[in-house]
């Protein structure tokens, strides 16, 4: 099926099969690879990215689902050379270690922000209760997340 | 990953949808697909046709009546439900919502999908059944309405047939509920949980104890503990939980629910 | 979160010891990484395996026809082929495990669910998924085993014929007097049964590689994210019957790997063999459920007749157990368990009378290997727990009797009754820290606090060593044939041409941050700034910055790794300080240093040559320089650990190098009702000696910290009576997330390491310390005896019941 999706701003038309899933679209069929794949049951958040607006595992989405739609990745976040105030409060805070969840991590604190500049302690827990890292228990990536929270 | 081959299509109308469902055996109507989309990387289902409900919009939004009712379109998603300033007449609705998976979980998944799919660890089953939801069915033939305590059939089984589809959730006025749950980790998969709701008699269904919610009526949270060991439940036994810790938790979190019901 | 850090002690400006950001972070917080995943090559043929669904059953019959004759379909590999283009692949294992025949492939039977059997290629990666339902497998079923603790019965079913039974290794450990011992205790405290379970560290990424086959030279280039290339070369080379040239590992990213990826050899080699027979690169994904199935299990162990020698007053004077090890199907990295630990015999208390019986056996599940704190783990977790029932069974206070038998600081450097050497540490001082960070003095209040809401609080004590830089050496005490001792690690360091320093490292980083620790060192040494260094990211044996144990394993960067850095770097000051002195004109390179980015005459800063200078010189514009100069600027050192062979028959002998310690406290709160318990307060204080960079070992203690609590409470790899594996996602393998972490504060001191270059302490697996705080807190909430590792809520229900 022909599918158009406006990532990062940019259009992709591809014929797609209807059963390939979002994140492959992304990963395999327009060589963005920053969203990755931790898991198989829609658990790990690894691939978030955020789809009209809302915060979705591009798992758990087919690609003939976006078509028409807009879809934002970690790859959009930064201007140019410039990070996002986020991005550099993961940097900050040494929120990362490997980094392989850190995508979908920051598309999920990237949403919060948007709908919520000021969550408290608890709100960014449970806006990052999808996402699993398995290297910094969390502590620090809450506390980078504060740190941008005006 | 890596689902087998299916087909998609993306109906306009519910008359178009029920017409894709019918056309094939293996077409199954796609809500949210926060369950299904799983089910079919696991290739544990192969629907030959996805019937995506997404563009109808007659399945969504929520109105509440002036006697308290609340009307659900199914196609409604857990976070549109706890945003809803008109879902807040019934507040145990969006407190379960949230409670339900993740953000994103939260904001694709739906209501309708939910209880179509009857996972006995979900969440909503056990609540519909305790606050006395009634499902609003549409087929070929037309319209009929079950209530929630019908409506669950078996795993994964529900009153909807294959050629229909769930159209509306109809919720009675009333804020005298209460939920209990033990989940592995804070709102991880869920072992056991209860509903309860105080309307008169207290209603409390049990979930994740057998195929479909467990329906118990008591006069009072003090006779929940008798009533929950007279139903002399027979819960699964998996490596989250014994049978025998299933029906012990029962007991414990329909009396919890229920207190909470009434307020204590 | 607090975090208590030791007071620092200005000694000029320093970068070692400075929280610098870390160079990494650029590109991953930009999704710029290169993961395996990530890599595409032209006309690449996806593969998919066809895996077991029995745990134990004959193979009758393959066939591949249907799945090959659909369109796009590239190709099949089967075990039968495997078995005519390889060997099998070298055991560790003396008899009788060392007879078992192990390919990439299942050859004639299958032995556990999840093992693959029949590898498809195909254009896409559903296609390939598509054609492997296609392949037909006749089996006939076998009984599977699944408790170790039936492995040696005579009826058990065997998995391995060749091995003449279950019994995979078996070694007998003793040291000091174990009759005197019991003979002067007061009491002999008896356990009959310790179980620590089966649960891995689940890397968010899975395995993975990419693999291209050069038929002009026969090389493969294996693109993966394997954490210990060395180790899967000597694995495959011999296997595949070819020179360890022949196979180019290249790793740039890898998404966590705990040990997990050090035996993903098997699929390498399918890989290989595939990308030569169909003449194209080979991509393979492991997905989660593939990854619990068959990928690095923990090693699950049990821990009968338990006796302990005791003085009245606490006093630990020996104990003697029967450790009984579960392998699963394969001895992938095994029987390496079955000595392992032994670093760590004593644990951090002073008896000296010790015997453990260690026998592991092979099982119809998923082969285990190395995890976060590999063996050492389960045992440290086996003394803490005999600590917590001592003081449980003498009335006395868990506190006290850690205090009475803690090996003293001022017993340091110390050896063991094995021979090992503890390096350096304070392991009352950093409990009295833990103790303080949690409130200790308050915990009454906070007891009588909980019971009024009617719960239950336990306070329970975990300590662990993180034994780091293995003597290869002692793999000897598990087969007196093997050729292995010592250790090494190899880094390389360059002054280019436009006076970039170049760095190239041999381990494998899964986000240990090594491109800006290693920076640090070098910047110090060159007296340079950290922008100016230049670490690769990854690991490439064309680099040739690598050797036999390079890879990135068992606590060792910060002592192999920054040991080898800082020799190249010195090399490379001194080759500059050379150059330097012929180009000024004979100046003794006594009287130059290196400041801002270059080298100058002491007494003269005027006269300054920018490394710029130095590297154009030696590379482009070196005419008239002295015939003997002996500069290249390119500089390879290898670090070598100071180690003996030990002694194998009294298996006795410094097993690792350093020891940094961990001693966590957690605080639970149980719901009597349910068994339901809550983390309510976390400390975990470190000790790795010097540290390089204090943020990112806190960032390791974080993460060791928040598995060691999934393991306790939920993670779990649990099989049915049929083998098949019941936490084969994450779905019921429940790994906390954001909602499920307590509040931690963390403390830190340091101990520096007399024995390492830069005192340092190799650290990052110290997080098994928690299993041990959970189990006996919870012990000390229940008043009831803790005897397994996991403890989900209904085992915590059924303990109180």
């Amino acid at each position: 099926m022909n599918v158009a999706v406006t990532v990062n701003g940019t259009v992709y038309e591809r014929d797609v099969e209807a059963r390939k899933l979002l994140i492959h679209f992304l990963r395999d069929d327009i060589d963005l690879t920053g969203s990755h794949i931790g898991c198989d049951t829609g658990n790990c958040g690894a691939c978030s990215v955020i789809l009209d607006g809302t915060l979705v595992k591009s798992c758990m989405v087919l690609a003939v689902q976006a078509n028409g739609s807009k879809v934002e990745t970690v790859e959009g976040l930064a201007d140019g050379e410039q990070l996002t105030a986020l991005q550099q409060a993961f940097t900050d805070h040494h929120a990362l270690q490997c980094g392989y969840c850190t995508p979908g991590m920051l598309m999920s604190a990237t949403s919060l922000l948007r709908s919520n500049p000021s969550p408290s302690d608890e709100e960014i827990r449970k806006a990052l209760q999808g996402n699993i890292c398995r290297c910094t228990g969390y502590w620090n990536i809450f506390e980078a997340v504060k740190s941008v929270a005006r | 990953m890596l689902l087998r081959e299916v087909e998609y299509v993306k109906p306009s109308s519910i008359a178009e949808a029920l017409t894709n469902l019918a056309a094939n055996d293996g077409a199954r109507a796609l809500a949210g697909g926060q369950t299904l989309i799983n089910v079919m990387k696991a290739r544990a289902a192969s629907p030959d046709v996805l019937v995506d409900l997404s563009g109808l919009e007659e399945l969504k939004g929520i109105e509440l009546g002036s006697d308290g009712t609340l009307s659900i379109g199914p196609m409604t998603t857990y976070t549109e439900l706890m945003d809803s300033a008109e879902a807040r007449a019934r507040p145990i609705l969006g407190e379960v919502c949230s409670k339900i998976a993740d953000v994103q979980v939260r904001n694709r998944g739906t209501i309708g999908g939910n209880l179509c799919a009857n996972d006995p660890t979900n969440h909503l089953p056990p609540l519909m059944a305790a606050i006395g939801a009634e499902l609003t069915i549409t087929g070929a033939g037309g319209e009929r309405t079950v209530p929630a305590s019908d409506f669950f059939l078996g795993v994964y089984m529900t009153a909807v047939g294959q050629t229909e589809l769930l159209t509306r959730i109809t919720i009675p006025a009333g804020k005298h509920d209460g939920f209990a749950a033990v989940t592995l980790g804070v709102d991880g998969t869920c072992i056991v949980n209860a509903a309860a709701s105080m309307n008169g008699s207290l209603r409390i269904a049990i979930g994740c104890v057998d195929a479909v919610p467990v329906l118990i009526e008591v006069e009072s949270p003090d006779t929940v503990r008798a009533a929950v060991r007279a139903a002399a439940l027979h819960p699964p036994d998996d490596v989250h939980a014994s049978s025998e810790y299933r029906a012990h938790l029962a007991e414990v979190l329909a009396e919890r629910a229920a207190r909470q019901a009434v307020g204590e | 979160m607090t975090t208590i850090a030791p007071e620092k002690v200005e000694v000029g400006k320093s970068l070692l010891g400075e929280s610098v950001p870390r160079k990494e972070d650029r590109r991953l917080t930009q999704g710029q990484g290169v993961f395996v995943d990530d890599i595409k090559r032209h006309g690449m043929g996806y593969l998919h395996f066809v895996r077991s669904p029995y745990a134990h059953a004959h193979i009758t019959s393959i066939d591949v026809s249907k799945a090959e004759e659909i369109k796009g379909v590239y190709g099949t590999l089967t075990g039968e082929e495997v078995a005519s283009l390889t060997d099998p692949f070298f055991q560790i294992a003396s008899e009788p495990g060392g007879r078992i025949k192990d390919f990439s492939l299942a050859v004639g039977k299958v032995r556990f669910v999840g093992e693959p059997i029949v590898a498809v290629v195909a254009e896409t990666r559903e296609l390939a998924r598509d054609a492997s339902e296609l392949v037909e497998v006749e089996y006939e079923p076998l009984d599977a085993l699944v408790d170790a603790r039936h492995a040696l019965e005579t009826d058990a079913p065997v998995l391995h014929d060749d091995a003449g039974g279950n019994l995979m290794w078996e070694g007998v450990y003793e040291w000091g007097d174990l009759d005197q011992a019991f003979a002067e205790a007061d009491q002999v405290i008896k356990i009959d049964e310790l179980h620590f379970h089966r649960f891995n560290s689940t890397p968010l990424e899975c395995g993975g590689a990419l693999v291209e086959y050069n038929r002009g030279t026969g090389q493969w280039t294996i693109h993966t994210n394997n954490q210990f290339p060395g180790f899967a070369a000597i694995m495959m080379g011999p296997a595949m019957r070819c020179g360890l040239d022949k196979l180019r590992f290249v790793t740039q990213d890898i998404g966590g790997g705990f040990g997990n990826k050090i035996t993903s050899h098997p699929q390498l080699v399918t890989c290989c063999l595939l990308s030569r027979k169909l003449n194209r690169p080979i991509q393979w994904t492991e997905w989660r459920t593939d990854f619990h199935m068959s990928m690095s299990h923990g090693n699950e162990r049990w821990f009968r007749d338990t006796e302990v020698a005791v003085k009245d007053d606490g006093t630990l004077l020996g104990f003697r157990t029967k450790a009984l090890d579960d392998a699963g199907a394969w001895l992938r990295y095994e029987p390496l368990g079955g000595v392992i630990w032994a670093q760590v015999t004593p644990g951090m208390y002073r008896w000296r009378h010790i015997r453990v019986d260690f026998t592991q056996v092979a099982t119809n599940k998923a082969p285990v290997s190395p995890n976060r704190g590999y063996s050492r783990m389960q045992h440290l977790w086996f003394t803490e727990r005999v600590i917590d029932i001592v003081a449980r069974e003498l009335g006395l206070d868990p506190v006290d009797v850690r205090k009475r038998n803690y090996i003293r600081t001022e017993d340091m450097p110390y050896e063991t009754p094995n021979g090992c050497i503890y390096d350096s540490g304070d392991y009352a001082r950093m409990l009295d820290i833990a103790l303080d960070l949690i409130g200790w003095d308050s915990m009454g209040e906070k007891r009588r606090d909980a019971e009024s809401r009617g719960k239950r609080l336990g306070v329970g004590i975990g300590s662990t060593l993180d034994s780091g830089t293995n003597n290869f050496g002692q793999s000897r005490m598990i087969n007196p044939e093997l050729q292995f001792s010592g250790n090494n690690e190899v880094a390389t360091v360059k002054l280019d041409i436009f006076g970039e320093i170049v760095v190239t490292l041999g381990t494998t980083p899964q986000g240990q941050g090594h491109e800006t620790t290693a920076s640090q060192v070098v910047a110090e040494i060159l007296n340079c700034s950290l922008d100016d260094v230049h670490v690769r990211a990854g690991h490439d044996s064309y680099w040739n910055s690598h050797a036999g144990f390079s890879g990135t394993y068992a606590s060792q960067f910060a002592v192999t790794g920054l040991s080898a850095v800082k020799g190249a770097t010195e090399m490379l000051r001194e080759e500059i300080k050379k150059l330097a002195s012929v180009i000024f004109g004979g100046v003794p390179v006594e009287a130059l240093e290196l400041a801002e980015g270059g080298v100058r005459i002491k007494d003269n800063p005027e006269a300054f040559l920018p490394f710029m200078a130095c590297g154009a010189i030696i590379n482009a514009n070196n005419a008239g320089l002295p015939e003997d100069l002996g500069v290249t600027l390119n500089c390879r050192y290898v670090y070598r650990p100071p180690f003996e062979v030990p002694d194998i028959e009294r298996k006795f002998g410094n097993l690792t190098l350093t020891y940094a310690a961990q001693i966590h406290v957690a605080v639970v709160e149980v719901d009597p009702e349910t068994g339901y318990y809550d983390i309510v307060d976390y400390a975990a204080v470190d000790d790795c000696g010097k540290r390089i960079n204090p943020q990112i070992v806190e960032g390791q203690v974080m993460g060791a910290t928040a598995q060691a609590i999934g393991a306790v409470m939920h993670e779990t790899f649990e099989y049915d009576e049929d083998g098949n594996l019941l936490t084969p996602n994450f779905y019921d393998y429940h790994v906390p997330h954001a909602l499920d972490m307590p509040p931690l504060h963390t403390g830190a001191i340091e101990s520096p390491s007399p024995f390492t270059p830069l005192g340092t302490k190799g650290m990052g697996e110290g997080g098994g310390a928690g299993i041990h705080a959970v189990c006996a807190a919870i012990q000390d909430a229940t008043g009831k005896i803790v005897t397994d590792s996991h403890n989900p809520y209904h085992r915590v229900w059924e303990l109180m019941r």
